[in-house]
Formats: structure tokens, sequence, C-alpha cells
């Protein structure tokens, strides 16, 4: 497997965690969310994060999100050391580099659809000018162009999620991080997002880091890192593999892994 | 267990009811001070009329109870909602009803006692500041001291235990009749976004401001001629701006819409978006309420206007109608009775004694046509006094004293119609008296008494040689109060009271006359008993006047206050209770890499906007009413002291406003912020 992984080495690392740990709790009482966990993430690349509910995988996320910081360890993005960030330029890192799809959506339901994704680019000073046209642009590529004028409410779940996905893309983000995009959708709406997002991940050249516990939205991914306890248990590559034989290999590493067994029942 | 149980509670959850808490306190604290000053001897005693003022404040604190008992009703509701999942979770362990909401009672009397016992004691320095208020106008002295009433304590524990019974037998009810379910999830309720119909709605938002002007214009038709004033106008102005004022607040959000989000170029600026939407969504759901809030606004506004109005008048009245301490006048100019009075009861500086004269109208009274003077314009006569009696009043009153040629007359008039005077001289400077042309040398405002006793509203001083023909001619007018010409004035060391008035008055001769009245079409003849001759004090007129002051200020600032505080409460808490709401949308932001500066930013915009907006309306309308209906005063109150009044009424109002709005914005952000 570490012959594979040095054969693309030679595409940009975009994302480069180094031996971080994240603890909490007290000296008498320590809880390693994050234990040493170190893997590297290229451009182009569609990783997923797989693991229990408690291995740590949010933690990661939050840590890689800047929304939690890491106990020890850094975390390069472009070369750029994002724990060493100052608090007052944290935000602006965020919306800069960062393009984010949460499992609840997180739409806020007085904008429309449209507003909703403006909101990204107006916090970004993008110019008034330019709005409409980028928006227009993703949406058309996402199938939510004929929605634009509707409110949250108005239109399903898997819409909503769309709507989400556009507003992560809209404005050409370094890394897209997603929690659990499909968490509240029926299995045809997920099917549809994970679409996009490879065709986001493909076409669009957009970088994203899943984190997910559903083995058919991890099947998309072409890398795929385990956590468990905190510690990175395993990490398979889709290569040239189709995706219901990378399904079956997800399913046996998760067998291996316990835990999850329910899930692929 | 149960009362364990509320008691934690309601201490745990001291910080969400902070705002409830200060309503409860400043309610007490306002309801204790007032009756306290109802019930106070030390104030009765001070004038006559204090004590129809306690009464007044008997019956007000009724109408107080209500809008207070409202207030905390609606703070009570929040709080409520605000523990709805504690409830919920309660009853799903199987806690049953009754006890949940028996628990909640408890709970709310605990705090409902304490907020009590800080409000009395609150109350008792602000019954202090206000006595002490009072004892400066009527300029005694006075030691504050700590004085408890119980018959104030008993009133305001009466109003307060009606008011928080009502208010609790409705919660108890409310709790009786929710689910589960709406208990659960009542922070998940969103904000009714009804899609409304947008060209509907600007035609609404034009109507209502077509309502305000046509009210204004209207309004201004019943005060352009004070005597045929009848108040139809005034009606039927007040009904287009309640209209109004419904009809924009309903019709607004669609005005922000049209002005600020379908124009993509200024929708995408800034923080636009996001700030209007919300503003957009929430004056969608509270229109009426926004309506009614801005309604008692404009109410509070006007009201206090008029009432510093009235105020004002009645000062100028006493400067412009009372230079001299004492003034006496009589048809004879027998004064004696009166000076061993005055000379018994009061240590006279100065004393004078002088008459003025009646003469046939000149033409300077043109001078106050189609002003609010105009009622002059009935009278036949004028009053004339001579240079050397006008230069001892002025004298007497420390001004300067002035000459005349022989051809020349001074034309003395009240302050607030000199101007008129001023105007007409420019184009007229011959007037005709006694069939000799004179020239008009100046115009003086000066206070010299033109309120009826030297002259009503002006006098014409004449030269010295132009009496005799006066004199001669010596015009008996044999109407009541005309030919009382003979006039006293003094000034003494110390004010003079109520007593010395009564005192003084005792020397006044009456006399029947015969007077006919139009009473059912037909002319009846009947017989007055009418003073010859006129009696008035500086001093007894002041505690009149003083009196009356206190009653209108003090009323007029209670009710002001507590609307002021009950609409502000009702601001406040309709912000914080949806903070878990904004708490959501905020995150959001901040995910999105919005920088905490400009997330403070935008909260104090939203907040904001928020709490000017029911203002703005309220400011727009009062501003030209009060100018309208202060025509009235203007008799006694320059157009400058309007707007000066104005000022203040506004300043208090903001000030009052400003706290709330403080207060609001600094939890707004606790809330936000909180569990980080």
């Amino acid at each position: 497997m570490d012959k594979i992984l040095e054969g693309v080495r030679n595409l940009k690392k975009i994302l480069k965690v180094e031996q971080i740990q994240k603890f909490y709790g007290n000296k008498d009482n320590l809880t390693k969310a994050i234990d040493d966990i170190s893997f590297d993430v290229e451009e182009g690349e569609f990783i997923g994060i797989m693991g229990a509910s408690g291995s740590g995988k949010t933690t990661l996320l939050n840590c890689i999100s800047t929304i939690d910081t890491v106990s020890a360890g850094h975390i390069y993005l472009e070369n750029q050391d994002i724990t060493e960030i100052k608090e007052d330029d944290i935000a602006q890192f965020r919306r800069k580099n960062l393009g984010f799809i949460f499992q609840d959506f997180n739409l806020l339901d007085t904008l429309t659809i449209e507003e909703n994704i403006a909101l990204i680019l107006t916090i970004n000073q993008v110019p008034e000018k330019e709005i409409d046209t980028r928006i227009l642009e993703i949406a058309k590529k996402l199938g939510i162009e004929e929605i634009l004028n509707k409110y949250p409410y108005q239109v399903s779940g898997g819409q909503k999620q769309r709507c989400a996905a556009c507003r992560a893309i809209v404005n050409n983000p370094k890394i897209i991080l997603a929690d659990e995009p499909t968490g509240s959708l029926d299995s045809k709406s997920a099917r549809q997002l994970l679409e996009i997002m490879e065709d986001m991940n493909q076409n669009m050249k957009a970088t994203i880091l899943m984190v997910t516990h559903d083995p058919v939205s991890a099947s998309y991914c072409n890398k795929i890192l385990f956590l468990k306890d905190g510690k990175i248990f395993n990490k398979i590559q889709k290569g040239e593999k189709t995706r219901k034989d990378f399904y079956h290999e997800i399913l046996d590493v998760l067998a291996l892994l316990g835990g999850e067994q329910n899930d692929v029942r | 267990m149960l009362g364990k149980l509320s008691f934690r509670n309601a201490k745990r959850q001291a910080k969400d009811y902070v705002i409830y808490f200060i309503t409860i306190v400043i309610a007490v604290a306002l309801l204790f001070s007032f009756n306290s000053i109802a019930v106070s001897n030390d104030i009765a005693e001070l004038s006559s009329s204090m004590k129809d003022f306690s009464q007044v404040i008997f019956g007000i604190n009724l109408l107080i109870i209500f809008v207070m008992a409202w207030l905390i009703n609606y703070t009570m509701r929040f709080m409520l909602e605000k523990r709805s999942k504690e409830f919920g979770t309660y009853e799903i362990l199987g806690i049953e009803k009754k006890d949940i909401s028996k628990m909640f009672t408890i709970e709310n009397l605990i705090i409902g006692i304490l907020a009590f016992l800080v409000g009395t004691a609150f109350g008792c320095l602000v019954y202090q500041v206000f006595t002490s208020i009072i004892m400066n106008i009527f300029e005694q002295p006075y030691q504050i001291a700590i004085e408890f009433n119980w018959k104030a304590v008993q009133t305001t524990a009466l109003c307060f235990f009606v008011m928080f019974v009502l208010v609790l037998l409705n919660s108890r009810r409310k709790i009786k009749k929710t689910k589960v379910h709406d208990l659960l999830y009542a922070d998940k309720q969103n904000e009714n976004n009804r899609i409304q119909n947008a060209k509907g709605n600007m035609v609404l938002f034009v109507i209502s401001i077509v309502l305000f002007l046509t009210g204004v214009f209207v309004l201004n038709l019943d005060y352009v001629d004070v005597d045929k004033m009848d108040g139809k106008e005034t009606m039927i102005a007040i009904a287009m701006f309640i209209t109004g004022v419904y009809l924009f607040y309903r019709s607004i959000s669609s005005f922000i819409v049209k002005r600020y989000l379908e124009n993509k170029t200024r929708k995408y600026q800034k923080n636009h978006l996001f700030l209007y939407r919300n503003l957009t969504s929430k004056i969608n759901t509270m229109s009426t309420t926004l309506g009614t809030i801005a309604m008692l606004f404009a109410f509070i506004m006007i009201g206090g206007n008029v009432a510093l109005l009235m105020n004002g008048m009645l000062n100028n009245e006493i400067a412009m109608g009372y230079p001299f301490e004492i003034m006496v006048s009589s048809l004879d100019g027998d004064f004696s009775k009166y000076k061993e009075y005055i000379g018994k009861n009061a240590n006279v500086i100065d004393l004078y004694e002088y008459r003025t004269y009646n003469i046939p109208k000149v033409s300077v009274d043109k001078a106050l046509q189609d002003t609010t003077f105009e009622d002059r314009f009935d009278d036949e006569w004028d009053t004339a006094i001579c240079l050397k009696d006008y230069n001892r009043l002025r004298e007497m009153l420390g001004y300067e004293t002035v000459s005349l040629k022989e051809d020349e007359v001074i034309v003395q008039c009240m302050k607030s119609a000199e101007k008129h005077f001023v105007d007409y001289r420019k184009e007229n400077h011959k007037i005709e008296i006694m069939g000799k042309e004179m020239t008009i040398k100046e115009i003086r405002g000066e206070h010299l008494a033109q309120l009826g006793f030297n002259g009503y509203m002006y006098c014409i001083v004449v030269p010295d040689e132009l009496l005799g023909e006066i004199e001669k001619a010596d015009f008996k007018i044999e109407k009541p109060f005309y030919d009382d010409c003979y006039k006293l004035v003094a000034q003494t060391e110390e004010t003079t009271g109520e007593a010395f008035y009564d005192g003084l008055s005792e020397y006044l001769i009456y006399d029947e006359m015969e007077q006919i009245a139009v009473i059912d079409g037909e002319e009846q003849q009947y017989t007055m008993n009418i003073a010859l001759g006129n009696v008035r004090t500086k001093g007894n007129r002041t505690a009149q006047v003083k009196s009356f002051y206190t009653m209108i200020s003090f009323l007029a600032f209670y009710v002001a206050l507590i609307f002021v505080m009950a609409t502000a409460t009702i601001l406040a808490i309709q912000q914080l209770s949806d903070s878990e709401k904004y708490k959501y949308r905020y995150e959001l932001l901040k995910k999105l890499g919005m920088e905490e500066r400009v997330i403070r930013q935008t909260i104090l915009k939203q907040l904001l906007f928020y709490f000017c907006l029911p203002m703005f309306i309220p400011v727009l309308i009062s501003i030209p009413a009060v100018l309208i209906v202060g025509q009235i005063f203007t008799v006694a109150v320059t157009v400058e002291e309007i707007w000066k009044n104005m000022a203040v009424v506004i300043g208090i109002f903001v000030l009052v406003y400003g706290i709330y709005f403080v207060a609001t914005d600094v939890q707004f952000e606790r809330n936000v912020n909180e569990g980080k």
C-alpha cells in the first residue's frame, strides 16, 4: 500500500497533518480523542474518514477546520501552519480557504437558496456584480438553478444539501470539509448528493475531506482513513477498482475494525 | 422535594430572570413611590389643590395595574417559553402537570416576593427624590428622612398582589393546556415566513405615507382658527394616524425588501443580506405589536409635550401677568384699606399708585390679525398709560426709563406677541389717537402685566402732553373688567402666601350686575355678583400654578415612564426570547468565517434597527402634531420653547429607552456566545 502512496506523491500536497494529538480532561482523567495522527491530502483528492462514534473523526475534522485547537502537532494547509494562526485571523483564514457541508444543512431559513449561497460571498466581500454570475454558474452544475428563489422550507432535504454543497464550493476553497453530509438524507437523495460531490471532485477539481460512517458514502471517495480510538487503524485506496469492489473492501475493513457491524448487516 | 427543586431552579435561573426581575422591581418601586406621595401629609399640606393630586394618583394607579399586569404576563410567558424544555422533560419523567404548575407558581412567588421587597426599598429612595423635587418646586426646606408609610406599603402590596395573582392564574392555565410535544419543541418553532403579496403591500405602504401627510394637514385645519375649533378634524386626524401606523408596520418589510433586497447590488453589499432578512422576517410576524408600540410612543410624545407646554405656559403666565408681588385695581382709587393690610402683613419695598385710561381702539391691533392672538379683535377699547407712570413702573422692575416726544407713543406688549407688532411697525409707523396722528416710536416687550392688568395683550404709552385730552374724555364703559382703572402695585421682601391673598381679597367690593345670556336660543337676563376691581398676588398664583405644574408633569412622567418601560421591555424580551434562534444564525456566520468583530457589529445593527423602528414614525408624527397643537399655547409660549420642550421630551425618552437597549445588547451577545 505504501508503494501506491509513493506513486502519487508527486501530486501537490494541499493538507499535511503531522502527529497531532488532542486531549480532554485533566491529568488524573485524560481522554485522548486524537492520539498521534499523521496523513496528507493531495490536491484533487476525495478523502474519506471513517470510524465508530467516539473514534475521534469529528474532533479531527474540527481541528482541521480551525473550530477546535490541537493539543500537540501541526496541520499545514498549503504550507501554512493553521495551528499557529492568531485568534483574530482565524475567521478570515476560514472563509478564504475552507468550504463546509454540515449534516443538518445549516441554511438560514430567512434567506432564499440563492441568498444562502450569496452569504458566503458577501462575507468574503466579493464584488456585488460578480456574485450573481458565480452563483448561477455553480447552481447550474449542481442542478439547483430552478429552486434558487425558493426558501429552504420549500425544498426537499436533498435540494437543501445540494444548496449547502453549492455554498461550500462557490468560493473556490482550497479544501471542502464535509461532516456526515448524507446523515440527514434518504438513500436516493444521498446518492444524488454523492454523485454531485464526485462531480465537484473530478470536474471542478475540488479537494474534499469527508467524515462519514456510511460505507456507501465512503465508496465514492478515492482514499479512506479508518480511525479507532484516536489512531489511524487502516488506510485504503480506491485506485482502479470499481465502486462496488471498493464498497466491499470497506465493509471488510469495518468488520475488522469492529463496532460498526450493525451498519453493514 | 418539589419545593426544594423549584427553589434551586429559581436560584439557578436567576440570570434568565434578570429582565423579568428588573421589570417587577421598577414597577413596584414606581407604584410604591407614587402611592407614598399620594398619602403623604407633607405634600398634601403644600397647597390646597394638592389634595386633588392624591386622588388623581389613586385613579391612575388603577390604569397602571392593568398595564403592569399585562407586562408581567408577557415576561412570564417568555420565562415559560424559555423553560419549556425543562418542563417537558419533567412531564416525560412522569411528574404531573398539576405539580409542575405548582412548582412554577412557588418559584414565581419566591421571585415575586423578592422583587417586591427590593422594589419597595428602591421605591423608598425614589420617593425621597420625588419629594425633594416637589419640595424644591414649592421652595420648602426638606430633610431627607427614611420614613416608612404603612398605608403606602399596604396599597402597593394590594396592587401587586392583584396583579400577580391574575398573571399566575393565567400562566397556570397555560401550563395545563400545553402538550408535552409543544413544550419539548417550543424552541424549534420558526418564524412564520408568510410569502406576502408584495405589490399589495407596496400600495399599503404608499397609502400609509399619504395618510400621515394628509393627517398632518387635516389636524392643522382644526387649529387654524382656534375659536372655531370643534375637535372634529382632530379626531379624523388621529384616526388617520392610527390607521397609517398599522398599515405602515404591516407593509414596511415589503418596502425594505423592495429597496434593499430586490436590487442585487445593494443586497450583496456588506452585511445587508443577513441583516435585512432577519429584520423583515421579524417585522412580518409582529407588525401588529410594532404598530401598537408605535401608537403608545406617539401618545407619550405628544402627551408629554403638551404637558410640558402647559407647564411652560403657566410659568410664562406668571412672568408676564405678575411682574409685581401685589397688584390691586379698583374703580375709585381708594386703596387705604388695602394699604393698611399690606403694611401689616408684608414688608413692602416699594409701593406705587397710578391709573390707566380707556381709549377707543387704535389701529395698531391690526398687527394681531390672522394670528393666534386674534380674539382681541372683538373689543372696541384699548388701554393707555402715561409716560410718567410707565417709567415709574419700569424703575420698580429694574428696567431703564424711556422718553417720548410729544407726537410719539410706545406700544408696550406681551413678549410672545412682540414679533407681530414689530412686523406691523415696519410698514405702519403712524397711528391715530384721540384724533391726533402719532408716531410709534418703538415696540417694547418687557413683562409689565399686559395680561389684563395694564391692558390686555398691549397698552399704548402716551406722552404726558396727550394725557390731558384723554383725561377730559374720561371714557366709562360700564362693563365688568373695564372701569377698574385705578391701580396699586407693590413689591415685598418675601413672597406672599395663599393666606395673604385671601386676606387681601376680603376688601374687594362686590356689586350685582345685570347680565344677558343666550340660553336655549332665548335671551335671558340674570344678575351676577361681580367684583369691582381685582386683587392679584404673585405668591398665590405661583402656589396655584405650581401645584398644577407638579400634578401635570408628575402624572405625565409617571404614565410616560411606565409606558416607555412597558414597550422597551416587550422589545427587549422579543429579541432575547429569539436569541436561541439568532444564536444558531450567528454561529453559522462564525463557521462560515465572519469575524467576531463584524458579528458584534451586526448584532448591534440588528438591535438598533429593531429598537428604532417603532420610534421612527412616532417621532415623525409628533413633531408636526406638537407644533400644530402648540399653537394654542403660543399666547404664552414662543415657538423656540416648543422646540426646546420637544427636545427635552425626546431626550428623556431616548435615555430610558437607551438603558433598555444597552441591557438587551449585552444580554443578547451573551446569549449568542453562550456555551462557547
